[in-house]
């Protein structure tokens, strides 16, 4: 069977088709129904009978099809910067990687995946690594999201599982929020608690969050603890909990180890309600509010993700959220249970074939000696990996130190994304050989590639994805790729083969790589009730995650996919929604373990002239922005990267509000425009992740993140730098809108995408530029110039023509508290401007005031501001919902509803 | 010895006006629809027409008016309104004991006529300004400040075209020269230019209406202008006038020789270097004359009976060059003639225009930037724009417009108004619409 007949298949359809697939931006892992034309995605929509979002979609999967495009791509094969056949180039990495293995053994060689990668792909890549060239040097960014989670839920339940759905959202009566920022990060997960609140008004919402965020927003309590102390809060709950008298003595005794140790350890620390309050820095009152709407309530759901995750201890903060919750037996039922949610679309299906160092595959691990030679058996390995390989950061260290000198990257930007990141870009400069499959050139990671493999993207692809409640869904392939452009499985098994590794990489279509990943999941895999009873010479090992329910799955049934929670099994074929309602955890002896946990502040505390620097999401933007970047729509809500910081920081370091300003760490810095904001602590600043070296300069936040990491899951400590500010001292400001990218050489710039091009945020700390040399030498090709500017050089004003097209718009001004508004320029763009009054363009304010709707609110209708205060003053709006009536903002994702909320 | 209207009303004042010009044209109004009957009126005037709009010279030389509709004010209409009008006829002397003057025809050089005045006004205008080149007593150089030098260029003009279209197997171009490059100069240049004659333009200063404008713009008015066929030698003068002589003995210009050695072959020379007012019968009189005769805020000379207006005149040492001061002028010396009313005439700065079809230039208030100023300028040179305004100490103290002239009257109020513009600017250069419209702090006036 081959790919290209089902190209085929597709591009011949007379008309449009309808097309079911699945989200690739985050976790929650939506269904969509694209609509494709002519192979182009022409619209999307959810997929209303899909389980994960029941038809809804968020403003970054509405914009699925505008993302799409092979603009930007990478498009034929590089070695060394020169374009080359796919036979030469894959012939090149498998004899360098043969050649390296040979001389230095399989550890000197790695590869880094991607959260983003398909299940299939996983799987391939991590059967090369550990079954045939024998290292277990496979690491993913799932490392940075989701190590600390997955850890905690393997000492905890023996495996890492997630044990409730998303349903259970509808029948909560108490919903933790804890370190998630859903109202951005997951919107549609956030939409659905929204309205399950509107469904049951007695269920309470509680958000545990330094900031206050979107999502504490319509919080019932916030509880605003101090950055890093959530281990101390979920030691003081076990405390309260059993001083009174709510823990689950029954669930305890027949299903749970280790309860007394983990109490003890939790009493020793934070006895009472007041000495949690004292540690968390919050009022006991608050604080005692919250535990006791966790004590009493008996459908209690804690969403944790990245504030716990990521941090220096945030696997035993994971381990004293899930000590709570079996303590009290609030698991595995109907609208109850822990519930850790994946940042990435594809995070669970890679910790399921076993993508991180850690794991051998199926989730099978290497403590065991038995599952090494359970997986070498079915591979039939001739090199079985024996032990773990280095995680992510380890892993970088060893590129650095000559350790590893051969590294394949796929479908991630570590140079952007690793704390530490100008480390990472130096250690990848230095080794010898560093492969890159990439889709999109403005990934800055290509940069240090000796090859560059062109992989295929969402759309053009097909393959499994696991969702953050074990929902397997598939993504199918509607478009043609660009360029020459390959599947990763192809890219890896063409590469294996090379190697030498024929017969067992001699894939086909990724249907015959699940069902082989469903084989081996069921491969000598026994019930619980099994293995517990099992004889210490019987080698078959239970694991929860089994698949084997899908191994008969046709070529047909794995197209049409339909979405489905494993385990799926003989014994349940159809999946099943929840686990561990009757205990049966993945552990030795079927029951699950609480683990004493010793609270832990972050690794380095901050002197008194530093702020903790804690990162994360801003709304509308996905990880690195190589794909939302490049959607004029997703870039209006924040164009820039900015640094969110308390009035009393900012007095301090003598920041002013939408003034620019640069956090230092570690030799780098990051430059942002200030938020002052009573939101953020004190002592605390915030900054998005996603700006990277192709959307600005220096605002790669994880180049100041220290590489600290958790002793026990290698996850960095994200959240918790501390971090010098200072005033970025520009001495203009301005903007470039232009159609395409340029070099920029200001000290501080940041890229959208717009419409009609780009749009460059400009400041630099040296004098305005020459009109001649700054602006018109980037475009040698344009000699019809409109230059406005001053003899006391304090503004500068440019636009350039082709044909009398405008293309280029440069505005500079030495007045920093300028604040542009550049939606009327951007409309003329590829507009004919004729010679005559065309000057009166350089206004650049907002000549035709109707454009000017003011700063985007609602990304999916491009709802301003400006729009919606006319709607409230003119008193026709008198709530959220009468302004989605009347300008449709905040109907679609929804995840500018708080936002609308807060404008009256 | 005869006094005017000596036999009518004996009561009514005697006023003569010694001219005919723009000046005596609009004074005339203006003291017609004060005090119709409170004058005996009389105007002497050198040139055989009643008055005319001396400013339109510069259209009928480019031929899109005649003479004819240019003239103001007939003989008739004089009639009409009992102004006894003494045209083709210099004023000679005035006897200011006696408030007497002496008139002269033209034609009859040796009969001297009389009147009695008990007002006198010196409307006398100015003249073309002489320049230093040698051997100008020639045939073939122009002044252009009248009907009569307008008439003579263009029969050359018109000469220049026969030979060009009709006598084609003759053809023989015409060459003229056009000395100056101010607004007179680059009129006289295009009216030439677009009948047909080849024109050179020679302009002392580095760029076209120096005073009016900065280099950039005069750049761009000379490149406009060079498409109109005029051909321009900047920064340099006329240093020699080189004739041949007839068959009739006849000393006919032939060419020009440059001060920087440039030899140019030409058969005329239009003078357009600036004028220099008629100030001759005040200095005869003995009134206060500077660089021209002294009036003040009043325009009133020397002599309680005597006044000035126009460009012969000098007030608070400026003397005048258009016609916006002129006209409040002639409303000051009204108002007190006729009433008695003492309006002081203030003179304010005047925002040059162009009358070239085309080239749109508007200029008004300093030029050129200092160190205390600030200017902002927009070009967009492939469209020949160019926009300046100069602010110092938050107001506007000199536009530069070319290319685009709109808003011009915008910023020059606000100019004369003293309106603080700073926070309005670079938008405000745009256009006046770009000015804030919350803006309160107008004028605190000057
Ligand atoms: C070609 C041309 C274009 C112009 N374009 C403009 C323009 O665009 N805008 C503008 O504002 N201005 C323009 N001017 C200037 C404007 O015409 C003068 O400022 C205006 O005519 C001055 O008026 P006046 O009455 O003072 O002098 P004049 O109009 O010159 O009138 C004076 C009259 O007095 C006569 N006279 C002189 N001495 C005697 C005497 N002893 N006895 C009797 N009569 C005498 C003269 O022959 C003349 O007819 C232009 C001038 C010229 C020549
Ligand atoms: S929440 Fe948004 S980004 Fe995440 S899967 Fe759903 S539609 Fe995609």
């Amino acid at each position: 069977m081959n790919t290209d007949i089902i190209f085929t298949d597709k591009t011949n359809a007379p008309s449009s088709v309808e097309q079911k697939t699945t989200c690739p931006y985050c976790g929650v892992g939506c269904g969509v129904t694209a609509t494709v034309e002519n192979n182009t995605i022409v619209s999307v929509k959810g997929d209303v009978e899909h389980p994960s979002n029941l038809g809804r979609l968020c403003v970054k999967g509405s914009s699925l099809s505008e993302t799409v495009s092979t603009e930007g791509r990478v498009l034929a094969p590089r070695v060394h910067g020169k374009e080359v056949s796919w036979d030469e180039a894959t012939s090149k990495v498998a004899e360098h990687f043969s050649k390296t293995i040979k001389e230095h053994g399989p550890d000197s060689v790695a590869f880094y995946l991607s959260g983003q990668l398909l299940t299939e792909d996983y799987y391939v890549a991590n059967k090369l690594m550990k079954g045939f060239i024998g290292s277990g040097n496979v690491d993913t960014n799932s490392r940075l999201c989701m190590a600390s989670a997955s850890t905690a839920h393997k000492r905890a339940f023996g495996e890492d599982v997630v044990p409730g759905c998303y349903e259970d959202f509808d029948h909560a009566d108490v919903i933790f929020m804890v370190g998630s920022n859903a109202a951005y990060a997951h919107p549609i997960i956030y939409q659905r608690i929204v309205k399950a609140k509107e469904n049951n008004p007695n269920l309470k919402v509680v958000v545990l969050d330094p900031r206050e965020t979107a999502t504490t927003k319509d919080a019932d309590l916030h509880i605003q603890l101090k950055p890093g102390t959530d281990g101390y809060y979920y030691n003081g709950l076990l405390s309260f909990l059993e001083n009174n008298d709510l823990i689950n003595q029954t669930y305890v005794a027949d299903h749970c180890l280790g309860f007394e140790d983990a109490l003890k350890t939790a009493q020793a620390q934070v006895a009472t309600v007041e000495a949690a309050a004292m540690a968390c820095d919050v009022s006991p009152e608050d604080l005692l509010a919250s535990y006791e709407l966790f004590g009493r309530n008996s459908k209690v759901i804690t969403v944790f993700s990245q504030g716990i995750n990521q941090s220096s201890s945030g696997v035993d903060k994971g381990n004293a959220i899930l000590n709570c919750h079996l303590a009290t037996g609030k698991i595995g039922y109907e609208g109850a249970g822990p519930f850790s949610i994946t940042g990435q679309p594809n995070a669970m299906g890679g910790r399921e074939v076993g993508g991180l160092a850690s794991q051998i595959a199926a989730h099978l691990h290497f403590e065991d000696p038995a599952e090494i030679d359970l997986v070498k058996r079915f591979w039939n390995a001739p090199n079985m990996a024996q032990k773990q390989g280095l995680k992510a950061v380890d892993m970088f260290n060893a590129i650095d130190s000559g350790k590893i000198k051969a590294v394949w990257i796929m479908a991630t930007n570590p140079v952007v994304s690793m704390p530490d990141a100008d480390f990472v870009k130096q250690a990848l400069e230095k080794c010898p050989m560093v492969v890159v499959s990439e889709c999109y050139e403005n990934a800055d990671t290509l940069a240090c590639a000796d090859v560059v493999l062109p992989a295929t993207t969402w759309g053009e692809k097909q393959g499994s994805v696991t969702n953050s409640q074990r929902t397997i869904s598939i993504q199918v392939p509607m478009l043609k790729a660009p360029g020459s452009a390959k599947n990763d499985w192809d890219i890896i098994s063409t590469v294996a083969r090379k190697m030498g590794f024929d017969e067992a990489f001699n894939y086909q279509h990724p249907h015959e790589i699940f069902i082989e990943h469903a084989q081996l999941s069921g491969f000598e895999n026994i019930s619980i009730e099994e293995s517990v009873n099992r004889s210490p010479d019987d080698t078959r090992i239970h694991r929860a995650f089994d698949i084997s329910g899908l191994v008969d799955l046709s070529f047909e049934e794995y197209h049409q996919f339909t979405p489905i929670q494993w385990p799926i099994n003989v014994a349940t074929p159809n999946g099943v929604k929840r686990l561990f309602s009757q205990g049966g955890f993945a552990t030795k002896t079927g029951k699950a373990n609480l683990i004493p946990i010793l609270a832990k502040l972050p690794k380095i505390a901050p002197t008194e002239h530093q702020v903790i620097l804690n990162t994360g999401r801003a709304r509308d933007q996905w990880h690195t922005m190589t794909r939302t970047g490049r959607v004029p729509k997703l870039m209006t809500h924040l164009s820039e990267p900015y640094i969110e910081i308390h009035p009393t920081d900012a007095e301090r370091f003598k920041l002013a509000d939408k003034q620019l300003a640069q956090v230092n760490n570690r030799g780098a810095s990051l430059f942002g425009r200030v938020t002052v904001s009573e939101k953020q602590r004190i002592g605390e600043v915030f900054v998005p992740i996603h700006w990277n070296d192709s959307f600005s300069a220096s605002a790669r936040v994880s180049a100041l993140v220290n590489p600290i990491t958790d002793d026990l899951c290698g996850q960095p400590e994200f959240k918790h730098s501390p971090v010098t500010l200072a005033p970025f001292n520009a001495l203009w400001s301005g903007y470039l809108v232009s159609v395409d990218s340029k070099a920029m050489t200001t000290a501080y710039w940041t890229k959208s995408t717009i419409a009609s091009g780009v749009k460059y945020q400009l400041a630099d700390q040296t004098a305005i530029p020459d009109n001649q040399e700054f602006i018109q030498s980037m475009y040698p090709d344009i000699n019809d110039w409109v230059v406005l500017k001053d003899d006391k050089s304090e503004t500068l004003r440019v636009a350039g023509f082709l044909d009398n097209v405008l293309v280029c718009f440069f505005v500079a001004s030495t007045d920093l508290s300028q604040q542009y508004s550049t939606q009327y320029i951007e409309s003329q763009f590829g507009k004919i401007h004729k010679k005559g009054n065309r000057f009166k363009l350089l206004a650049a304010l907002d000549s035709d005031r109707s454009f000017d709707v003011g700063a985007i609110v609602c990304s999916c209708f491009q709802v301003g501001e400006k729009t919606i205060k006319q709607a409230i003053e003119s008193g026709e709006c008198k709530s959220a919902e009468d302004l989605g009536r009347k300008l449709k903002c905040g109907t679609n994702c929804g995840s500018c509803i708080p936002e609308l909320k807060s404008m009256f | 010895m005869q006094s005017s209207h000596s036999s009518s009303l004996p009561l009514k004042t005697s006023l003569i006006i010694v001219g005919n010009g723009m000046a005596t044209g609009r004074l005339l109004d203006e003291i017609l629809s004060r005090t119709p009957d409170k004058f005996n009126i009389t105007v002497v005037g050198k040139e055989p027409f009643g008055s005319y709009n001396r400013i339109m010279l510069s259209a009928v030389l480019a031929g899109d008016t005649t003479v004819e509709g240019i003239i103001q004010k007939t003989p008739q209409w004089y009639k009409d309104n009992n102004i006894e009008f003494i045209s083709d006829t210099l004023v000679t002397d005035i006897d200011r004991e006696n408030q007497i003057i002496t008139l002269c025809a033209n034609n009859a050089e040796n009969e001297k006529t009389q009147l009695t005045y008990d007002e006198l006004i010196f409307a006398t205008g100015s003249r073309s300004a002489k320049i230093p080149a040698k051997n100008q007593n020639i045939r073939g150089i122009f002044n252009f400040r009248d009907i009569k030098d307008t008439e003579k260029i263009q029969s050359f003009a018109q000469s220049a075209k026969n030979n060009n279209h009709i006598e084609t197997d003759v053809y023989e171009e015409k060459r003229a020269v056009v000395v100056g490059g101010g607004l007179l100069g680059l009129e006289a240049a295009y009216g030439l230019a677009i009948s047909g004659v080849n024109v050179t333009l020679i302009h002392r200063n580095k760029w076209l209406l120096n005073r009016q404008l900065d280099r950039v713009a005069g750049t761009m008015l000379q490149k406009i202008m060079a498409e109109k066929n005029i051909k321009f030698v900047l920064g340099c003068e006329v240093a020699r006038f080189d004739n041949l002589t007839n068959a009739s003995g006849e000393k006919i210009l032939c060419g020009v020789e440059l001060t920087n050695g440039t030899y140019l072959e030409t058969s005329m020379a239009v003078i357009a270097t600036g004028i220099t007012p008629n100030k001759e019968l005040g200095n005869n009189a003995q009134l206060e004359v500077n660089r021209a005769i002294v009036v003040n805020d009043y325009m009133l000379t020397s002599d309680p009976h005597i006044s000035a207006v126009g460009e012969c005149c000098e007030h608070r040492n400026a003397t005048f060059g258009l016609v916006d001061p002129i006209w409040v002028q002639c409303k000051t010396l009204a108002e007190r003639l006729c009433f008695d009313n003492e309006h002081a005439f203030k003179n304010s700065p005047v925002p040059t225009k162009l009358k070239v079809s085309g080239v749109q230039l508007f200029s008004a208030g300093v030029v050129e930037s200092s160190d205390d100023t600030q200017s902002f300028v927009v070009t967009d040179e492939n469209a020949s724009v160019y926009r300046k305004i100069i602010v110092k100490d938050d107001v506007i103290v000199g536009v530069v417009l070319f290319g685009d002239v709109s808003s011009g009257m915008a910023y020059f109020d606000m100019m004369q108004s003293n309106q603080k513009v700073i926070h309005a600017m670079p938008e405000l250069l745009l256009g006046h619409e770009f000015m804030p419209e919350d803006n309160n702090e107008k004028s605190e006036a000057a």
